[in-house]
């Protein structure tokens, strides 16, 4: 069980290293879809330039941004639910509540990552494009997907683990 | 097994995940893909991750966390207290006009944020202790910051409205125009039970009390206000105009407004270095990833629901009851009610709107209309308990306030609040107006 928790701390550790430079990969991203929109707006008005891949470009960037940061919110444990129960139960039973909603979430989400990086492969092997005219690779936005939903996997791991170890309760969220 | 069978399951499997405490979105998904292993084909669960790209990858969904940054951007720099210092001294002459200010620059920020909790925070952290030290109850001040925050989701650009127009598949300009209207109708409610609490309280003052005492300011302090305010009414109305002017999409209109505020705040407060910028953009993807999430899971959950005809037979169900149009509407407002105790409004309207929206077009209801008085009565459950987020903030903001005075402080505000959604639904046009005189009457 030591071992376990260890573990879990150490993986945590790592990850919280990983999350750090995903979110600044995040911010960049989010800027960079703010400014291509904008200059969407800019080069059909003014510059009357066709805008057949803005839309797309900051959707990658948009998309990117979600799935890489997961794992940052669940660290922080910023996916809101409903707490209506919390605090009712004693804390051996909170702790067993805590543990089974993280696994539950770790099953989940390990299975979304299983499919994502089939999707990703799929799109890669078959080269599906999108529809538009610009047609980009669609294996991009889908690996930025599976990367994410995997890191986000991983923090679960962590996160379960580390509640059904020896961690003390008041290392709790609150 | 009838898909009233699967339906009653499904329900009842959804409530037991959400309640036991899962995250929303991980609750959606997990109740998805169970009922997906159980109930349909398996190559539905191959396409999983695909249906979730698809419905999240829309450019008017990704929107969303651009309207974030917008409002992030302005919620975290000084813009909140000098918009509240500059109302607070072109209305110091009115009686009230203390609350009168703080619903204005409440109904002001909200529009340029877009945001409900930053609402709260920016002008509440200035406006709570003025009123408190000119004054007035407790209760009163953090009520009147907690409703006028409610405005950020019904004035546009709204994330709530977004949601329901991708839902309910109407136009989300004229969404955003039939918000204008009843906005409006909300600030001048809220304004003028401002100066009936004014009066009540002054009466009741006792000699010496700083509520006797009038402030005058000079016209060069009025005018010294300005210029610090100004530039983000500007960026207001340029991305109005830059919307229903047809110069940008929405998700342009999005980018252009996230842009426009950094560099405002860039330019007006010098908040340029990267350790400005960076709280901003991580309390941005904070946000807009949890929210993201559960749009992404509840359009899954949608997807499934519909697929066992779930949805379908519950609204077939409920035609089926023909109940009159005005009962329907009443019971279907009840039930947004309701699930408001638990949920925030992105989840209320993922989850209901393949379940109560047929219904209501059989009954011949105004979908955009609708959308209004459901945004309306959302917005009272961001200020009633248990979840009521607002009052939370406004707890966090003024702590030495007791939460028992925050929620007497609210209720007049729910109350006024109902009593427009009546207003509304007995004068439409104060939602459909707007958009109608703008944008033509709708093509049905």
């Amino acid at each position: 069980m030591h071992a376990l928790h260890l573990f879990a701390l150490k993986l945590n550790r790592s990850l919280a290293k990983l999350h750090g430079m995903l979110l600044a990969l995040g911010m960049l991203s989010l800027l960079a879809a703010a400014v291509v929109l904008t200059y969407s707006v800019f080069a059909r008005y003014f510059f009357k330039l066709t805008t057949d891949w803005q839309d797309e470009a900051a959707v990658f960037c948009l998309v990117g941004t979600t799935f890489l940061c997961a794992g940052q919110v669940q660290m922080l444990r910023g996916h809101i639910g409903i707490e209506a129960i919390k605090g009712l139960l004693p804390v051996r039973l909170e702790q067993a509540r805590y543990f089974l909603i993280d696994l539950t979430a770790l099953v989940f989400c390990s299975f979304f990552a299983w499919k994502s990086w089939t999707l990703c492969h799929e799109a890669w092997a078959e080269n599906y494009t999108t529809s538009s005219s610009w047609g980009p690779p669609l294996w991009i936005p889908y690996a930025l997907m599976a990367m994410g939903v995997s890191v986000l996997a991983l923090q679960l791991l962590a996160q379960t683990l580390m509640f059904g170890g020896v961690v003390p309760s008041k290392d709790h969220p609150k | 097994m009838s898909a009233t069978t699967i339906g009653l399951i499904f329900g009842a499997a959804t409530l037991m995940a959400m309640f036991s405490g899962l995250p929303i979105a991980y609750a959606l998904g997990a109740v998805a893909l169970l009922f997906m292993y159980f109930f349909m084909p398996a190559s539905a669960l191959d396409t999983v991750t695909q249906n979730v790209y698809e419905e999240m990858a829309s450019v008017t969904l990704l929107s969303i966390p651009l309207f974030i940054l917008k409002g992030a951007a302005i919620g975290k720099s000084r813009a909140g207290q000098d918009l509240y210092a500059a109302m607070h001294v072109w209305m110091g002459r009115i009686p009230g006009g203390l609350g009168i200010a703080n619903v204005f620059a409440c109904a002001l920020f909200a529009a340029m944020a877009g945001s409900s909790p930053a609402t709260c925070s920016a002008i509440g952290s200035a406006g709570i202790p003025e009123m408190r030290k000119r004054g007035y109850s407790p209760g009163f001040a953090a009520g009147i910051i907690a409703a006028g925050g409610t405005l950020g989701i019904l004035l546009p650009p709204s994330i709530t409205m977004i949601l329901y127009a991708v839902a309910s598949e109407q136009s989300l300009g004229r969404l955003f125009l039939a918000g204008i209207g009843p906005g409006i109708l909300l600030v001048a409610m809220f304004a003028s039970y401002a100066v009936f609490r004014y009066r009540k309280e002054r009466s009741c003052a006792s000699a010496g009390s700083p509520l006797l005492s009038i402030e005058t300011f000079s016209v060069r302090e009025k005018f010294e206000m300005l210029p610090r305010v100004l530039p983000f009414v500007i960026l207001l109305i340029g991305v109005m105009v830059a919307l229903y002017g047809g110069y940008a999409t929405p998700s342009e209109t999005a980018g252009l407004g996230a842009v426009l505020a950094l560099t405002l705040i860039a330019v007006v407060y010098g908040m340029w270095r990267p350790r400005d910028v960076s709280p901003i953009l991580a309390s941005t993807i904070k946000e807009s990833t949890m929210l993201m999430f559960i749009i992404g899971m509840s359009l899954l959950f949608s997807y499934v629901m519909s697929y066992l005809h779930i949805s379908q037979a519950v609204a077939q169900g409920i035609v089926e009851l023909q109940l009159s149009r005005w009962f329907l509407l009443a019971a279907i407002l009840l039930l947004v009610v309701a699930l408001g105790f638990f949920l925030p409004p992105v989840s209320i309207i993922l989850m209901t709107a393949p379940i109560i929206l047929p219904p209501l077009k059989a009954a011949g209801f105004d979908l955009i209309w609708f959308g209004v008085l459901m945004t309306i009565v959302m917005e009272t459950g961001l200020i009633h308990p248990p979840v009521g987020l607002n009052i939370f903030v406004i707890k966090n903001i003024a702590p030495d306030i007791m939460l028992k005075d925050i929620i007497w402080g609210v209720l007049p505000f729910v109350i006024l609040m109902l009593l427009a959604v009546v207003l509304i639904a007995l004068m439409p046009s104060i939602a459909t107006g707007l958009p109608n005189l703008l944008m033509g009457l709708p093509t049905r």
